[in-house]
């Protein structure tokens, strides 16, 4: 997915309107040049004789020049949050990782396209002050981001090095991508993403098929936690993919209850990034 | 290097026992890397799996390192109780015992032709005494058997022994070839009787000569036996295979020295048939070992049945039992750790099979 010519963008508008000054294409609060109208202002009020609507002026009952005024479209900042735990490193063809690198070149491509300043922090047991790139409008960055993600190291790490990364995007007004296996307590999540109020959260669920889905014949596998190095050896047979498959469905739903109270709604990446299925995602958000 | 009833042919190959601990380190590469045991379930299966194959892992080289040392249990002697006697089987190896047997219904033959029905019709004696002595051994498992042959000199073919088998193998090497040249009567019995003189004293001791001809014994060789034979305790049957126109041990033959004194003419005549009887090789031999101061038998045996009859005499004499020592060689017992270092590794070698090395 690395070459240019299969790298697909995908197009997301944020739901709300975004306070900001510079000119983008999210719905925004402040007044400029825009097709949104909102009202009729006196040319001495608004300077502005380009947008003079002579209709209206001569319909006004108080004799003034009036301006029309309209809501600028406003670009925002996007904000990656990456998991580069241990847990990330794991993937039976690709390593999830890599699939979030997908992603990260994916957007930063179509943010570029719709004018949005892109950073990204990334975090295991604490912020990685090495992967942490400041939002910024560059073009070329998207490709350095993804392959600074492809070639970290992932190391143990947990809900504590998310909540040291947030620090740095509190009370900032943002679309904040939030890409995770989310194998954390859901507890903590919680007061975490608390944080991010004035943010718009999209919760990227990186899960790898060989982890959701058990194999399917019967064998001995002895399986070694990624981040607590705990043991296990399972017999895999047909009781045993039973259960696999129900807690996979468990803990989906469990996700899925704990981002709609919070009026969230996670997106799943399943083993590889679709550009579309992010499109629709953000259609139904803004819809 | 002993340990208990247990010993070791290599004991430095247990220095190489710690490498058993080596299954039993943890490595990363023995696992597959999973991102949360969370969400799956707890298995008892599983676990007795992963336990089953360090366990057998241990086993295995355990096993092959003890194998290795060689252990075994060591060499011992082994006292066991017989009923029955060491009986020492004397046969004859010479020509004359090629010779044929009367045939069983010989008292209805015309004596004139009996020469010639011997020929055709009788079987050779040493292959009748050695069915029988075969047979008779076979009849006495509890018995102790050595056998030996003689012509010229004494032949020791197998020396005391409970192994029937060998004894039986000996008996069957009698009939190679054709019998020997002499019969020297007296050095064989003197190499029977030493062979008893330096074991210690079991049980009763028999020495079952089997012969069909006598022997005139000079008296240094008389002395001996008759030393030898006091000194062992040995008790002498003589199975005496009777040839056509052999002379027949008879009452007369056994009849002891006249006690007829004087120069008068029935006396003379008696002392000069005692005398002439004596010139005769086993009539002299018969009338040496009566004079003996042990225990004598003698089995007179003209045809098969006679032979058959005498055997089962000789077997009914002696019943004692019999102390014993048998050594026990040592036994290594390599074969039986090998094997459980094998059965280990095919175990190893299903798990192995049974195993998920890859999550493609």
């Amino acid at each position: 997915m690395s070459a240019a010519d299969e790298l697909h963008e995908f197009h997301y508008r944020l739901p709300q309107r975004a306070a900001g000054q510079r000119p983008g294409s999210h719905p925004g609060s402040s007044l400029g040049a825009g097709q949104e109208f909102v009202s009729h202002m006196s040319l001495y009020d608004r300077p502005d004789p380009r947008r003079l609507d002579l209709r209206a002026s001569v319909r006004s009952t108080t004799g003034d020049w009036l301006v029309r005024v309209n809501r600028q479209r406003v670009g925002v900042t996007v904000q990656l949050l990456v998991d580069v735990s241990a847990s990330m490193g794991f993937g039976a063809r690709r390593r999830k990782i890599d699939v979030a690198a997908d992603f990260v070149e994916s957007l930063a491509r179509s943010a570029f396209r719709v004018g949005d300043a892109l950073g990204m922090l990334a975090f295991d047991q604490r912020e990685r002050a090495d992967l942490c790139v400041p939002a910024t409008l560059s073009r070329g960055l998207g490709s350095v981001m993804a392959d600074s993600l492809r070639q970290c190291t992932p190391a143990p790490g947990g809900i504590e090095g998310l909540e040291d990364a947030l620090q740095q995007l509190i009370g900032r007004e943002a679309l904040v991508f939030l890409v995770s296996d989310f194998h954390w307590p859901l507890d903590r999540l919680g007061a975490a993403l608390d944080l991010l109020s004035h943010a718009f959260v999209v919760p990227v669920v990186v899960w790898d098929p060989a982890e959701t889905e058990p194999p399917p014949y019967d064998a001995i596998a002895p399986l070694r936690d990624a981040e607590s190095s705990v043991r296990r050896t399972l017999f895999m047979r047909p009781k045993l993919r039973t259960q696999w498959r129900d807690a996979v469905a468990a803990r989906r739903a469990e996700l899925d209850a704990f981002f709609s109270a919070r009026d969230l709604r996670p997106f799943f990446i399943h083993g590889a990034f679709d550009a579309e299925a992010m499109s629709d995602y953000f259609f139904e958000a803004t819809s | 290097m002993t340990f208990g009833a247990i010993d070791f042919a290599q004991p430095w190959a247990l220095l190489l026992l710690p490498l058993a601990a080596l299954p039993l380190l943890r490595r990363r590469r023995d696992t597959l890397l999973f991102p949360t045991l969370d969400w799956l379930p707890r298995d008892r299966a599983g676990r007795i799996a992963g336990f089953a194959w360090r366990a057998l892992a241990v086993l295995a080289l355990a096993g092959i390192v003890i194998a290795l040392a060689g252990p075994g249990s060591p060499e011992t002697t082994v006292t066991r109780t017989g009923r029955g006697a060491e009986i020492m089987i004397l046969m004859d190896r010479s020509r004359s015992m090629d010779a044929k047997m009367k045939p069983s219904d010989w008292r209805t033959i015309d004596p004139h032709s009996l020469l010639y029905q011997v020929d055709s019709r009788g079987e050779p004696k040493s292959a009748v005494a050695r069915d029988l002595l075969s047979k008779f051994v076979e009849q006495r498992p509890d018995d102790r058997f050595a056998l030996m042959f003689f012509s010229a000199g004494p032949m020791n073919v197998v020396p005391f022994t409970q192994h029937d088998a060998v004894v039986q193998a000996g008996i069957t090497a009698g009939g190679l070839g054709r019998g020997l040249s002499d019969t020297n009567v007296g050095r064989a019995l003197t190499a029977a009787i030493d062979t008893f003189t330096e074991r210690a004293y079991t049980g009763s001791r028999i020495i079952l000569l089997v012969t069909d001809g006598g022997a005139h014994l000079d008296e240094p060789t008389r002395k001996r036996i008759r030393e030898g034979l006091q000194a062992n305790r040995i008790a002498l049957h003589w199975l005496y295979l009777r040839t056509l126109n052999a002379p027949e041990l008879d009452a007369e033959a056994s009849a002891p020295p006249p006690a007829a004194e004087g120069d008068g003419m029935d006396a003379i005549e008696a002392r000069n048939a005692y005398y002439a009887q004596e010139s005769i090789a086993e009539v002299s031999l018969h009338r040496f070992f009566q004079s003996l101061p042990v225990t004598y038998r003698l089995y007179q045996a003209d045809s098969p049945e006679d032979l058959a009859k005498a055997v089962a005499e000789v077997g009914r004499q002696q019943n004692f039992p019999l102390d014993f020592e048998e050594r026990v060689p040592r036994q290594d017992h390599s074969r039986l750790f090998f094997s459980l270092a094998a059965l280990c590794c095919a175990l190893l070698l299903v798990y192995r099979s049974l195993l998920l090395r890859s999550w493609l």
